[in-house]
């Protein structure tokens, strides 16, 4: 017996293998499930094997496939097999593979075909009618635009009923095999490994052909909300229960000032597939940081958000993290960013969006020099952004080794440790924020420092110190922008004949103390100090101490004079310099955070992934757990996009200059008065006058 | 004399006199209303009259041009009309876009031109020293517009100028360092799309499977074809093959315009399926596309490539499509030239690689880099390092497999062999192409690629940042970007407000222009004459330079001495020596200075 399962994401391989397993232990019939993970397109090796699965499989289930290509692929290959094949079952996918449905009597092909012929029909196509558009509408996501809102919840309560009003419908003839389907869809929609088994012995009973003499439970309930943990041995299905048990169990209260709420995908809960959740949590735990982490039906996160984050109107976590790989509002195939945007506005939460990797294995994205695919890249980075999600960090995600999806720890433990600079920030008293302002000097020549597109940065420095001394903030501010200006250029420069002050000169010693990365480094360019920013025996810190305020000028590529480097095809590592800089900025200075002054500097564009990216990634290491603002050009989403995916910043854009017409300056003027005067005279000699002085004049200042 | 000057007229700018040229008092009148048309383009175009200090509401900016500029285009997704669109219909006049077009060519439509801008610009006056009310009387009664559509273009402006005159920045910075939620926003011109105010927000860019959307689509197609006329009209003939430049920054801000015209080039559209998602083409049928499929060469920024990879996907596949087609080899240059290219021993997967960007994980050609440093002796090494840089091919082979950056170095090259035309879409007057050294490294970079394996290739650019899309030369382009900031006072007093940093602006300005030098051979030597002119003979602002920022002012005539040894300007040698005297003094005043 061979049943081909088609599907995406993390959650069904688990509970299928699993599955599989314990039929065969508990049956002879000799079960065989072959699946296939459809979320990118597969290569034509991987689908040769898809079709082999195909053309001898019994039954074929096709489970939430959207990408056309594999949907194309699959269509071609159900059709081949057609009298061969008991049965086809396809769940949430694009209307294509819906009406590949085909069980006993019923066929939705048929079915989605006579939608327009005739109103009279038998109550049995109606049903599997509406089921097949249902479903096929609910994807696409129209189903929430009618409604206004997606209710999702209101939908798994209707499911649950229904095992119990299938009952009284007949099991013979089609209306038997729209029982069956509903039965299929209500086990699948439960995904537990329990009802991922009945699922397929569900399947093999009434269709497989074979005798097999195995009890089927009725589909088990689970919860539709809910708090999840992995200490607990149940889902809470209130705050107040999750609560009690936690602060029980830790001897201390929830404070919403350290509590991280987290939004969990409930099929990931219900199948038991979460690991990769369970080593987020207790990463974010180690840093003594609570945790909410509340299942979401992915449709509307906002109705999770309410339930178990919020507590009359005030929030109950200080930082939301969604792990659903979705929009916050609208699910996987619409983004409804007005209201999502609302929601976070209102409640004043930040809210971060990170990625499990559910179309590509851990291996792949360890190896690709991308980091995630373009199917990843989109739905779970690009989409989320217009959220206002910040910090795209991979947390975790299937290997290829396993059918469980995994987390990634070091990359856990970042996103923990950042979690908790954020928190710090949220609540240090201001006087005790330190933070580190980084400037722009490209090319390098000292006429260059405070470079940045459409800003004056002198004078906006000046504007910053000022309000952030207002704010509390421990800061020495220069009279004027010029003094400002003297004190990082000038200083102690002619001394050292830098470009500017050197604040402070880190020992080689201390650098390799301090930096993991220096060996790497040195492979690439030499033995520390190396001779950008650095005299053989100390690396240099260019800027100023201003209190607990420290304003400093990012190196460059450090191509300059080295044309050899220029000329390499890939850049392999920041100079010594530049990674010394902010070593110096995390563990010697240690700011709380850091400000880029502007578009736009080089550390994201340091090598490494794309996006979601490694701990080997040049930006995640310069980075490191600092929180990343950088004020960035209103006019550039491209390059300022980039900045938050690799160097996890937080843009605040700056408005462009103003803006004139160019107007007419002196010859263009003249110009302009001769070509009218041609234009409105009527006398010839005149006009051959003008004719002449405006060639004259066109050539003069070579306008053609 | 007039016959000779429209001959080499006729042939720099390509206008066609034809049949015309018989009758000389015709020409003339074309010719002046020609000139006064490039005046009234350098006349109008927005420039930047300063830098933005971080924080501050720009409360004395002079706003009525932007505001003119701003109700000049059709909204529609505000429901809201252009006020130009408003005067021309309500005048009987042909649409503001249509006057646009054919006032260069003729007289009574510039003059209906020029009347619908003057009663705008006096609405935009009205309102900006009254109110929306008296604004709307005035077009109702003036030009017969209806109050309830002004008062919506009004109500848009007032809302613009509400939020230029408060400025959140500041308070966004504040929270963000208090860890708090900070709002998203679009990111683009302001004249673009407005909604980018209030300032001070997280910018993001666009969900890549929704590019090219429908309207990019629709306003992609009359671009392109007026790329491709252009060249028919100057050549007589059309490019089998045209290198584009595809970058993040347009393509984001107008859902994929850049890529849309790429795609409408080799004749194909965007497919989408049942989730709306752009991801498979559809064939225009030859005899609806009523010429060749164009084979377009894409070399892609790597910022392109990390935003939107499901369209790098896209545009290979299309590539691979088109070359597939079994169409007559002259109606499909993309077919031609992979047959071609496979009967030379190349494979199918090979021959229709056209998607190239950097190695994975970097950014850039690094041809700036050289530039500005001078590291170069031959510009060829700047094209080679165009195509070491660029030559990383992406897509997916006929086998299904993805390649990301595989590098195809002898690809890369042998598709520039054929090139005819290299290009880029720009929809910004914010960012022009003398104003960052980016368009220099990779227009220019390709450029000078195709020049060293075929011949100095065709330079276009388009305009579509205006009402009425325009495709120029890179020569044009360059020559009005000098004339309108750096030759311009009122760009220099506006920069040199700003001191130390408008030095270095205006430093900027000069090498990115020298830059065009070094990849195209693009800038004319007056531009270098009147550098020279404004910047270091005159005695007073050579001062002013050096006084407010001596390094920058050293650069600057570092660079202009370097255009001179390199070739591109041929100064007299009293312009030289000066030069060389006023270096040479301000290298000692700053190792003065630096002790």
């Amino acid at each position: 017996m061979k049943i081909t399962v088609f599907y995406v994401g993390t959650s069904l391989l688990s509970p299928l293998k699993r599955a599989e397993e314990e039929i065969n232990r508990q049956s002879d019939i000799g079960l065989e499930v072959s699946t296939h993970n459809c979320g990118a397109a597969l290569a034509n090796d991987e689908w040769a094997r898809a079709e082999m699965d195909v053309s001898d499989s019994h039954i074929v289930f096709i489970i939430h496939v959207t990408d056309q290509e594999n949907a194309s692929r699959i269509s071609s290959a159900i059709d081949r097999n057609r009298e061969r094949l008991r049965a086809v079952i396809a769940f949430n996918c694009m209307p294509d593979l819906m009406r590949r449905t085909r069980m006993g009597k019923l066929d939705f092909a048929a079915l989605m075909k006579s939608r327009d012929t005739s109103e009279k029909e038998n109550d049995s196509r109606s049903i599997a009618r509406k089921i097949g558009s249902w479903m096929a509408e609910t994807i696409r996501g129209r189903r929430e635009k009618k409604n206004g809102h997606a209710n999702p919840a209101q939908y798994l309560k209707l499911i649950s009923k229904m095992p119990a009003i299938l009952k009284f419908v007949p099991a013979t003839g089609r209306l038997g095999d729209i029982k069956n389907y509903l039965f299929l869809f209500c086990y699948f929609l439960q995904p537990s490994p329990a009802n991922i088994r009945s699922m397929l012995v569900y399947a093999i009973k009434h269709y497989g052909g074979v005798k097999a003499r195995m009890e089927i439970a009725p589909p088990e309930q689970m919860p539709v909300v809910g708090i999840y943990h992995p200490d607990a041995d149940k889902i809470f299905d209130s705050f107040d229960t999750y609560r009690k048990w936690r602060e029980r169990k830790l001897k201390k209260r929830l404070e919403p000032a350290t509590t991280i709420g987290l939004l969990l995908m409930r099929p990931q809960i219900i199948s038991e597939a979460r690991q990769h959740y369970d080593g987020l949590i207790r990463a974010i735990e180690r840093e003594k940081l609570s945790v909410i982490p509340a299942i979401s039906t992915f449709m509307d996160n906002r109705d999770a958000c309410r339930e178990f984050f919020i507590e009359e109107g005030k929030a109950r976590v200080s930082q939301i993290v969604s792990l659903t790989g979705f929009s916050f509002v609208g699910g996987p195939a619409m983004n409804d960013a007005t209201a999502s945007v609302e929601f976070f506005k209102e409640l004043d939460v930040p809210f971060r969006s990170l990625v499990s990797l559910d179309v590509q294995t851990i291996e792949n994205w360890e190896q690709s020099r991308t980091g995630l695919n373009a199917v990843q890249a989109a739905m779970q980075v690009a989409i989320p952004e217009i959220d206002g999600a910040v910090e795209p960090f991979v947390f975790g995600g299937l290997s290829g080794r396993g059918v469980q999806p995994e987390p990634i720890e070091d990359r856990c433990q970042r996103i923990a440790r950042r979690l908790a600079r954020w928190n710090r920030l949220q609540t240090a008293p201001r006087s005790a924020v330190r933070l580190a302002i980084v400037m722009f000097c490209f090319p390098p020549n000292k006429g260059n420092i405070g470079t940045a597109a459409d800003l004056d940065v002198f004078p906006s420095l000046m504007e910053i110190l000022a309000r952030l001394k207002s704010e509390g903030y421990s800061v020495t501010v220069p009279a004027t922008a010029e003094e400002l200006r003297k004190v990082v250029l000038e200083g102690n420069s002619d001394e050292t004949g830098l470009l500017a002050n050197v604040a402070y000169r880190m020992s080689v010693d201390e650098y390799r103390r301090l930096c993991p990365y220096v060996s790497d480094i040195e492979r690439e360019w030499g033995s520390a100090p190396g001779v950008i920013n650095a005299n053989g025996r100390e690396l240099f810190m260019l800027g100023a101490h201003l209190g607990n305020i420290f304003v400093c000028v990012q190196p460059t590529f450090g191509y300059e004079g080295d044309p050899m480097r220029m000329l390499a095809a890939e850049s392999a590592t920041p100079h010594h310099g530049f990674m010394a800089l902010y070593t110096y900025i995390e563990k010697v200075f240690r700011a709380d955070a850091v400000i880029h002054t502007g578009t736009h500097g080089a550390l994201e564009f340091m090598p490494g992934k794309q996006a979601g990216l490694s701990s080997s990634c040049w930006p995640d290491r310069l980075m490191g757990e600092l929180p990343n603002v950088y004020l960035y050009s209103v006019n550039n989403p491209s390059e300022g996009t980039i900045a938050r995916r690799r160097s996890y910043a937080e843009l605040i854009s700056y408005l462009t200059p103003p803006v004139e017409n160019a107007g007419l300056h002196r010859e263009l003027a003249t110009m302009k008065e001769l070509l009218a005067a041609y234009r409105r005279t009527t006398d010839d000699a005149e006009r051959d006058q003008l004719y002449e002085a405006i060639e004259a004049q066109a050539r003069q200042m070579n306008l053609t | 004399m007039i016959f000779h000057d429209l001959f080499w007229y006729s042939e720099k700018s390509g206008q066609r006199f034809g049949k015309d040229m018989t009758n000389p008092s015709t020409d003339r009148e074309q010719r002046v209303l020609h000139l006064y048309e490039r005046v009234l383009e350098i006349e109008q175009r927005l420039i930047p009259t300063g830098l933005h200090v971080f924080g501050l509401p720009s409360a004395d900016r002079e706003i009525r041009d932007l505001l003119q500029v701003v109700a000049s285009f059709d909204r529609p997704e505000m429901g809201i009309r252009a006020l130009t669109e408003l005067v021309a219909e309500g005048m009987s006049f042909p649409s503001y876009q249509t006057l646009l077009k054919e006032s260069a060519s003729s007289s009574e439509r510039m003059t209906e031109r020029e009347q619908v801008e003057s009663i705008t610009r006096e609405a935009i006056t009205i309102f900006i020293e009254t109110e929306s009310q008296r604004a709307s009387e005035f077009l109702l009664n003036r030009a017969n517009v209806a109050a309830e559509q002004s008062l919506k273009v009004f109500s848009m402006l007032a809302g613009l100028l509400h939020q230029l005159e408060t400025n959140n920045e500041l308070d966004s910075l504040v929270r963000a360092l208090g860890g708090r939620y900070i709002e998203p926003g679009p990111g683009a011109d302001i004249v673009q799309n407005p909604s980018i105010l209030p300032t001070g927000r997280n910018t993001h860019a666009v969900n890549p499977y929704a590019v090219p959307s429908p309207s990019a689509v629709r306003r992609a197609a009359p671009v392109a074809e007026a790329l491709l006329s252009r060249h028919l009209d100057e050549t007589g003939r059309y490019p089998e093959s045209i290198a584009m430049v595809l970058w993040g920054i347009d393509n984001i801000k107008t859902e994929g315009e850049a890529v849309a015209q790429a795609l409408h080039l080799m004749g194909v559209a965007p497919r989408r399926d049942s989730l709306g998602r752009a991801t498979d083409v559809e064939i225009i049928p030859l005899d609806k596309l009523n010429r060749p499929r164009i084979d377009v060469v894409m070399t892609v920024s790597g910022i392109f490539r990390d935003l939107f990879g499901s369209t790098m996907a896209l545009l290979d596949r299309a590539a691979r499509t088109v070359a597939m087609l079994d169409e007559p080899a002259d109606m499909n240059y993309l077919r031609r030239h992979t047959g071609e290219q496979i009967s030379e021993g190349g494979s199918f997967d090979e021959a229709a690689v056209r998607v190239f960007s950097n190695a994975a994980g970097n950014y850039g050609t690094n041809v700036n880099f050289m530039v500005l440093e001078s590291q170069w002796e031959d510009s060829r090494e700047l094209g080679d390092l165009f195509v070491t840089r660029k030559c990383f091919a992406y897509g997916r082979d006929s086998e299904g497999r993805q390649f990301e950056g595989r590098e195809a170095r002898a690809l890369l090259e042998r598709a520039l062999e054929r090139v005819e035309v290299t290009y880029q879409n720009i929809d910004s007057f914010e960012v022009g192409i003398t104003d960052v050294d980016h368009y220099f490294e990779y227009l220019g970079g390709v450029t000078k690629a195709v020049e060293k394996r075929a011949a100095r290739p065709r330079v276009y650019l388009s305009d579509t940042l205006s009402p009425a899309a325009k495709v120029r030369t890179l020569e044009e382009t360059i020559h009005l970007e000098a004339r309108t900031k750096l030759l311009n006072p009122r760009w220099q007093e506006g920069m040199l407000k700003h001191g130390f940093s408008g030095v270095a602006e205006i430093e900027h300005q000069v090498t990115n222009t020298f830059g065009w030098s070094a990849t195209a051979d693009a800038v004319d030597e007056w531009v270098y004459d009147k550098v020279a002119e404004t910047f270091v003979l005159d005695e007073e602002m050579l001062k002013r330079l050096s006084a407010l920022n001596p390094h920058s002012a050293r650069v600057m005539v570092g660079r202009l001495l370097e255009a001179a040894g390199r070739g591109y300007w041929s100064a007299n040698g009293e312009v030289l020596s000066r030069l060389q005297e006023v270096f040479t003094g301000l290298e000692d005043r700053i190792e003065g200075v630096s002790g």
